[in-house]
């Protein structure tokens, strides 16, 4: 079985990545990509070697699956679309902007009876894979404290557009390291303290944040979603995560794994990775889940959890006192 | 000639007692301490008075300066007795176990005529002091965000094992992480709001693990993290200072100029630059009685580092945002 795969919308850059991906396996075809903006669908078709389709529903005509690199707030209506075409969803994180909307997505596609899966492509990343062994295995005894960073820098355009995107940094980088420690530990968070502004960029959405918070176990966690790595950084940003346990520790830097590069001509220090490429391994995960026939690694649900934390971030800011979640 | 009496040769006596060596201007002439294996190592170190207590070793020797290196507990008891002796005190971190204790001493201080210092050592640390000049320049444009560690060694061991008493110590928040509530103070003002969480009171197991989120009045969003682990480890500390202009870092893991392997397995690492913090901070307070002025860190400003580590407790206790 070849699955057939097609983009709904690829204003978020991890599409070239997935399209990488895609070209580079077998088992799956990439069809071709909608986009509302059409100079946008052209190019990447172009870059990827793929067709652009203006009709989202000729696309879906032809796919069994699609993944959704649209702006945050668009997830719903494109989530919506392949699921009433029968496609099977791999949406990019977080899974939308409103918890409403999460469950909107995750109802249709269960009525559909397609398949939805959120992509936080860091569960693919091989460190991180050793660490969930060894917690799995109980290397570092019972885990009681996390600390967590996922600090960048800023991503600009619609980024910064709260209509679109949702919020800022503490949206779009929260969600990953919730997701990862709820993957870890199979445990559910049940307060968020965060400290929440605009200091860092001139953009008027939150690029500092502090999230300190507490699992349903009585694990603590702190998580730093900023983005406070300048445009000078050597790299876009990190994922890391301090694991204290009763029996040791573990210190994660997922994305460590670089040489270093010293270009005089862009006077630019840039670090380059050298380790598997982690998009390849959620797509490769999505292909044999659709092929397979079972449930997705990561759910519409899981991505629910992730975004439930990150607006209960913004509501503590807010509201300047922990917030509990249900 | 300043002469030094130190009390209490436990860890940072001796710490202070070695750093006094280096500093000029003043002279080691006794040390108190109630254990008298601690008063014999003391005597066979420098030779010289080793007295059981404060008051025996201003009996026993004409001293200026006392330098109180007692647990946490006793500092307050130890500074007011100091105070009616009328001398010139150094105290070390922090400046007292509780606030009660602590304003007490900064209404007593107001009135003192002789000087009072208290050994934040962070402040005399050279990576630290140049990342503050950095900051004051406005090399990296407004603060935004900010983040510290201070910990990777073992629980510490010391008399009666006070350390692990919290009662005593007050743990890894007012004995460790303070260092950089008192640091980041200093560069960025008082403190609106502290949510601390800490792995103290829900686990059995000899470590502390404490993670605090402070805003300043200034808008500044800090997280400090402070540890003491059961597993052995290098003790380091990193601080990170992100601006609207910029990112400064340090990792005191990075700045390891000198690696030594020889046979048969000994192995040496040196971070260290030719300043040592804890004579500099010595040598700011012999200088500050040589010179009549106030020592760097003065008794209402360790009291300003004590309010927000015991709201930081306070905090983690009650899982409550505490205001200052």
């Amino acid at each position: 079985m070849v699955v057939r795969i097609g983009f709904l919308s690829i204003a978020h850059l991890h599409a070239h990545s997935y399209g990488r991906a895609i070209n580079g396996l077998t088992g799956c075809r990439l069809v071709g990509i909608y986009d509302p903006d059409q100079e946008r669908g052209m190019q990447g078709a172009k870059e990827m070697g793929t067709e652009y389709f203006a009709d989202p529903a000729e696309l879906l005509s032809q796919t069994d699956a699609v993944i959704i690199c649209s702006e945050n707030s668009r997830h719903r209506e494109f989530t919506e679309l392949a699921a009433k075409h029968g496609c099977h969803v791999l949406c990019e994180k977080p899974i939308a902007t409103t918890l409403e909307d999460a469950r909107a997505m995750i109802d249709a596609c269960a009525r559909a009876g397609v398949k939805l899966q959120i992509a936080f492509p860091v569960r693919f990343v091989t460190p991180v894979l050793r660490v969930k062994e060894m917690l799995d295995s109980g290397a570092v005894g019972k885990v009681l404290a996390i600390v967590g960073t996922n600090q960048g820098q800023m991503p600009g355009g619609w980024f910064a557009d709260p209509e679109l995107a949702g919020g800022g940094a503490v949206m779009d980088h929260t969600v990953h390291v919730v997701d990862l420690i709820r993957w870890f530990l199979g445990k559910e968070f049940v307060s968020v303290y965060a400290e929440v502004d605009n200091m860092l960029w001139d953009t008027g959405i939150d690029d500092c944040g502090m999230l300190s918070m507490e699992l349903e176990d009585g694990t603590i966690v702190t998580q730093d979603p900023s983005w406070s790595r300048p445009m000078t950084f050597p790299t876009w940003g990190n994922v890391t995560m301090r694991i204290i346990g009763t029996q040791g520790m573990i210190d994660l830097d997922a994305f460590a794994q670089n040489f270093v590069v010293y270009d005089d001509a862009h006077r630019k220090v840039s670090e380059r990775s050298f380790a598997e490429d982690m998009d390849l391994g959620l797509i490769q995960d999505f292909i044999q889940m659709i092929v397979e026939d079972r449930e997705p690694t990561i759910t519409g649900y899981d991505g629910l959890k992730a975004l439930e934390v990150a607006l209960a971030a913004y509501r503590s800011a807010q509201e300047k006192k922990p917030v509990a979640l249900g | 000639m300043i002469r030094v009496g130190v009390v209490g040769y436990g860890t940072i006596g001796q710490v202070h007692c070695e750093a006094l060596q280096e500093v000029p201007g003043c002279q080691l002439v006794a040390v108190a301490d109630v254990d008298p294996e601690a008063r014999a190592r003391a005597q066979r170190d420098y030779g010289v008075v080793a007295a059981e207590s404060m008051e025996a070793m201003l009996d026993a020797a004409e001293v200026d300066l006392i330098d109180i290196c007692v647990p946490t507990h006793l500092h307050e008891a130890m500074m007011v007795q100091a105070m009616e002796a009328d001398k010139h005190i150094f105290c070390e971190k922090p400046l007292a176990r509780s606030l009660e204790e602590g304003r007490r001493l900064v209404e007593l201080a107001k009135g003192y005529r002789k000087k009072i210092g208290i050994g934040h050592v962070v402040r005399f640390t050279p990576a630290y002091r140049g990342i503050r000049r950095s900051v004051e320049q406005g090399e990296v444009g407004r603060i935004g965000v900010v983040r510290t560690f201070r910990g990777g060694s073992q629980f510490p061991e010391g008399w009666q094992d006070w350390f692990a008493n919290f009662n005593l110590s007050g743990g890894v928040i007012l004995d460790l992480m303070i260092h950089d509530l008192d640091y980041c103070r200093w560069l960025f003002g008082d403190v609106e709001r502290v949510y601390a969480k800490s792995t103290c009171g829900r686990t059995e197991v000899r470590l502390e693990h404490a993670m605090a989120v402070l805003r300043f009045k200034s808008g500044v969003i800090a997280h400090l993290e402070a540890s003491w682990t059961n597993y052995p480890g290098q003790f380091y500390t990193a601080v990170e200072v992100a601006g609207k202009d910029g990112l400064i870092t340090f990792d005191s893991r990075k700045s390891s100029p000198l690696a030594a392997m020889t046979v048969p397995g000994v192995s040496a690492q040196a971070g260290a630059v030719a300043a040592n913090p804890y004579a500099l901070e010595l040598q700011d307070m012999v200088e500050a009685i040589t010179e009549d002025r106030q020592p760097l860190v003065t008794v209402e400003d360790a009291f300003g580092a004590l309010e927000i580590a015991l709201a930081a407790v306070e905090s983690a206790r009650t899982g409550r945002v505490v205001e200052i």
